[in-house]
Order: C-alpha cells, then sequence, then structure tokens
C-alpha cells in the first residue's frame, strides 16, 4: 500500500490531485468539508497560498489541518509575498509539522486581487525557490550555513501547456533542471496541444500531472479563453457546452472524456472545480477511477 | 533621464497650505525635457502659486537640480533666495534631496518620480533599468527584466501573460517576450538556458 505522494510518484498509479482553498478568515470547517469528498480518490490535495492576491488563511496553516485530518496536503508557496527569510522559515515550519509536499510558483501580482497596493517581493523566482528547497533538502541553508536538521520535499513545480511558447518550456527545463520531482499543469481542454506539450518536454523526464477545470457554463468558458493564460478551450468544446441544456453536467462529461484521454498521456490529473468538489467524487467515478 | 510627472496644483497647494515667500527651483535637464520644470513651467508655477494668492520671491534654474554646488551657488543665480521662507524644487526626488542638502527652509517637490528611463524615436521610455547595483542586462540582450517585468523575474516569464502581453498591465508587452525576440535576432537564445541567482540586495 502506497502512503506519500513520493512513493505513489515513483510507481505506475495514475495519480489524482486536487485544489482546495484555506478560508478568508479563521473558521476552516466548510474547506474542510469540501477536502472531506476527496477522501479515498484524490491522492493529494493542493492548498492554495492566497490565490490570486486575495488573502486567506495561510497555506501553511490550512496544510496542517489538513495533515491532522489524514489527508496528504501538497503545500502551495508563492514567491510574491515571503523574501529569503520569510520562505524558509514557513518551510523549515512545514516540514516541522509534518508537511512533506510543496508546489512552488511565482504568484500573481498583487494589483490581481484585493491589497492591490501592498508591497510585491518576488525576492526569488519559482526556479531559485526550487533551488533554494533543495539547499535545505541537503542540510544548509540558502546563505551557506548549517541547519540544525534539515529537510526532505517532495518539490513539486507548475507550467503551461502551449507547446508554441518556448520560454515557457525553457523555464520548465530550468524548473526541472533545480530539482522539481513533479509537474502541475495549467488546464488542459485541448488534449492535442497537450499531446504536444508533452512531446516536446519528454526529454526532461519528470512527472507531469494534468490540470483539470470542469467547465461550468459557455460564459466560464469564453472568460477563461479571454482572461486566462495558457488556457485554450476549443471551440468543438464551446459548442458542446453551448448546445447543452445542462452545461454543468455536460462539463463533466467532457472533464471526464479529457482525464481518460489523459490517462494516456500523463502521471495523472490535478482538478481545481470553480467552486468546491461537490462534482469531484462523481466526476472521477464517470471517468473509471473509483479510489485508491 | 529621469521620469517625472507634475503632481497635480491642488496637491502643490496642499503641501504648501502652511507656507509662504516660496523660492522654486527647477531644472533644466531630465525635467525640462519632459516639461515639469523647464523655464516655462517654473513661470506657469509662479502664475498659479501667485493666483492662489502665495508669494513667491523668485526663482532659478541652475542646470540640474541634482547637481547643485552650494547653497551661495543658488545665491549666484538669484540672491532673492535669501528671503526665501520655503522652498518649492521641480526637478526629481534627487533634485528635491540635493536642494535640501544645501539650505536651511523647508523644501518641497512638484514632481512625483517614476523612474529611469530614456526617451527615443520621439517616443519616452519609462522603467528602463532599476539602478540595482550589479548589472547584468547584457545577459538579456540589453533589456533588463529587473526593472522591465514587474515582478522582476530573472529566470523567464511567469505564467501570466496573455498573448505575448503582461499580466500587470495589459497594454504593455512581456518583457520576456521582448528579450526572447532581441536574443533571437542576435542569435544568442542560448543565454536563456542560464539560471540565474537572486538579485542581492546587500548594502555594502
Amino acid at each position: 500500500m502506497l502512503f506519500n505522494l513520493r512513493e505513489k510518484l515513483n510507481s505506475s498509479k495514475f495519480l489524482v490531485t486536487a485544489e482546495v482553498s484555506p478560508p478568508r478568515g479563521t473558521k476552516f470547517s466548510v474547506p474542510l468539508e469540501d477536502a472531506r469528498q476527496l477522501k479515498g480518490i484524490a491522492d493529494a490535495i493542493n492548498v492554495t497560498d492566497n490565490q490570486c492576491s486575495i488573502m486567506h488563511m495561510s497555506s501553511l496553516a490550512f496544510s496542517k489541518l489538513l495533515l491532522d485530518e489524514g489527508h496528504e496536503p501538497i503545500m502551495q508557496l508563492t514567491c510574491r509575498d515571503r523574501n529569503r527569510i520569510g520562505l524558509q522559515s514557513d518551510l523549515l515550519g512545514a516540514y516541522a509539522l509534518g508537511i512533506r509536499n510543496i508546489c512552488v510558483m511565482t504568484g500573481d501580482f498583487p494589483s490581481c486581487g484585493d491589497h492591490p497596493g501592498s508591497k510585491p517581493v518576488y525576492d526569488l523566482d519559482s526556479v531559485q525557490l526550487m533551488q533554494l528547497v533543495r539547499k535545505l533538502d541537503s542540510g544548509i541553508n540558502f546563505a551557506g550555513n548549517n541547519l540544525d536538521g534539515g529537510t526532505s520535499f517532495c518539490a513539486g513545480a507548475v507550467s503551461g501547456i502551449d507547446p508554441e511558447k518556448p520560454l515557457q518550456l525553457i523555464k520548465l527545463e530550468k524548473k526541472v533542471r533545480c530539482g522539481a520531482d513533479f509537474i502541475q499543469t495549467q488546464a488542459v481542454y485541448d488534449v492535442g496541444m497537450f499531446e504536444e506539450f508533452m512531446e516536446a518536454t519528454s526529454h526532461l523526464e519528470v512527472p507531469v500531472i494534468a490540470g483539470l477545470i470542469p467547465l461550468k457554463s459557455l460564459g466560464m468558458a469564453e472568460f477563461m479563453n479571454k482572461n486566462i493564460s495558457g488556457i485554450h478551450v476549443p471551440e468543438e468544446i464551446m459548442f458542446r457546452i453551448k448546445d447543452s441544456p445542462d452545461p454543468v453536467e455536460e462539463g463533466l462529461s467532457i472533464a471526464s472524456e479529457t482525464i481518460k484521454e489523459l490517462m494516456k498521456l500523463s502521471r495523472g490529473v490535478h482538478i481545481m472545480p470553480v467552486g468546491s468538489h461537490k462534482n469531484t467524487p462523481r466526476l472521477l467515478s464517470m471517468a473509471g477511477i473509483s479510489g485508491k | 533621464m529621469i521620469i517625472t510627472s507634475a503632481k497635480p496644483l491642488e496637491e502643490i497647494l496642499t503641501l504648501l497650505k502652511d507656507e509662504d515667500d516660496i523660492f522654486i527651483i527647477g531644472c533644466n535637464v531630465c525635467a525640462a525635457k519632459l516639461k515639469t520644470g523647464g523655464e516655462p513651467e517654473v513661470l506657469e508655477m509662479i502664475r498659479q502659486l501667485e493666483k492662489n494668492r502665495k508669494h513667491v520671491v523668485g526663482w532659478a534654474l541652475p542646470t540640474a537640480a541634482c547637481s547643485v554646488r552650494s547653497f551661495d551657488s543658488l545665491v549666484q543665480k538669484n540672491e532673492k533666495i535669501n528671503e526665501a521662507r520655503c522652498i518649492l524644487v521641480m526637478g526629481c526626488g534627487s533634485g528635491v534631496s540635493t536642494v535640501a542638502s544645501v539650505t536651511e527652509v523647508p523644501v518641497f517637490g512638484s514632481n512625483d518620480t517614476l523612474s529611469l528611463g530614456g526617451s527615443s524615436e520621439g517616443k519616452l521610455l519609462s522603467d528602463q533599468c532599476i539602478m540595482c547595483g550589479k548589472c547584468t542586462i547584457g545577459e538579456f540582450g540589453g533589456i533588463c527584466p529587473k526593472s522591465r517585468c514587474p515582478k522582476g523575474l530573472l529566470n523567464g516569464p511567469c505564467g501570466g501573460a496573455i498573448d505575448g502581453m503582461c499580466e500587470v498591465n495589459r497594454e504593455n508587452d512581456c518583457v520576456w517576450t521582448l528579450i526572447y525576440n532581441r536574443l533571437n535576432k542576435i542569435k544568442r537564445l542560448d543565454l536563456l538556458y542560464t539560471v540565474h541567482a537572486p538579485q542581492e540586495h546587500r548594502i555594502d
């Protein structure tokens, strides 16, 4: 029986990860209840780090709450809010509390969120943060001093999936060279495009977990095509949503078909629904995934 | 060139609400070029302040407000500065600081200082350099990501750009696209594979 994410990444199991957001206050029962729906079906749960630059409870604290409930959290860590001192001290704290998986990313600019005037930090970028994690793993801090107890993180990073964007592919290569154990991607709607992306990055030999956001309406698809970087909902999927009397159900059908295709191409899927995970268990069973 | 923009008159009047007998110092370099502190702007400021019942004792236009030898050198330009109970500098923040360092009366600035930029082909170029003290611009084809990427990312773009436009300001090109195009043109795309260490902010 496999327990943690690292063991699962080393296995041949098709992985399911899912994204949960910490609360915007101190009451945490609602997101915890949401995470409970993933028990037995998600191999690990990503905890977002003030996503969209909107202030939430820390990913560290909520990851610990998930851990206490028996989940396998992946603590997301952005470069936006902390300098190298803050990032390291949170990583040490997370490790001491039992958090073993992290996923590093640049982070949206503060102007996108609810505190648009806050100071953007970006002391490190996501490549440098990956290097920092590996330093802590080797028992030394970023300044080169010995730690009184190091870390051993299973550390991932994120990527877009457009094979036509060489800069993104080069940055992905740098993240892998700096030690990324896995990659979670932007949402996939165009499986053909994802297949090309996988071909373009096959030399990196890193497990890729494909992102998935089930569509709920035509408006949502149009919004994402226009406003979310790296998302491309193909016309054919737009028509299916548009023509359906029940767009939510159709969105789940499309997502389950996408998962079936992705099973041939990626190491897993990463489900990031807009709203709750109410439909996630059903989506996975539609895709033929019934649990651990 | 230091890029400045003129503060609205109401803001300047608020700054000067308890002040009078004002001496104005313009700047004949960057601010003159940007029309935020050259002679016409200084004269217009005098008109506006007097219209709002402020007494302006005089004005001077040193070559650069940021390069003032001494208080005496200002007196030589216009001895009326001796009567000033307040000085308004129409230059950048550095000009205001320099004038404050040689004078004994309250000093105010009429501009907001935006960035170190330049101008070329009739266009104003903002945020060309952040004066980090550790220049590596050559590794990016002569386009500095520290100044022109709002996140200062050194190892490639974030995931936020749409159609080559910046996540933070959709009117601006993502500087990483510009860097890519430039390195492609000079056949140095190999530079994109360098893993850059973070910027050091140590004060030596």
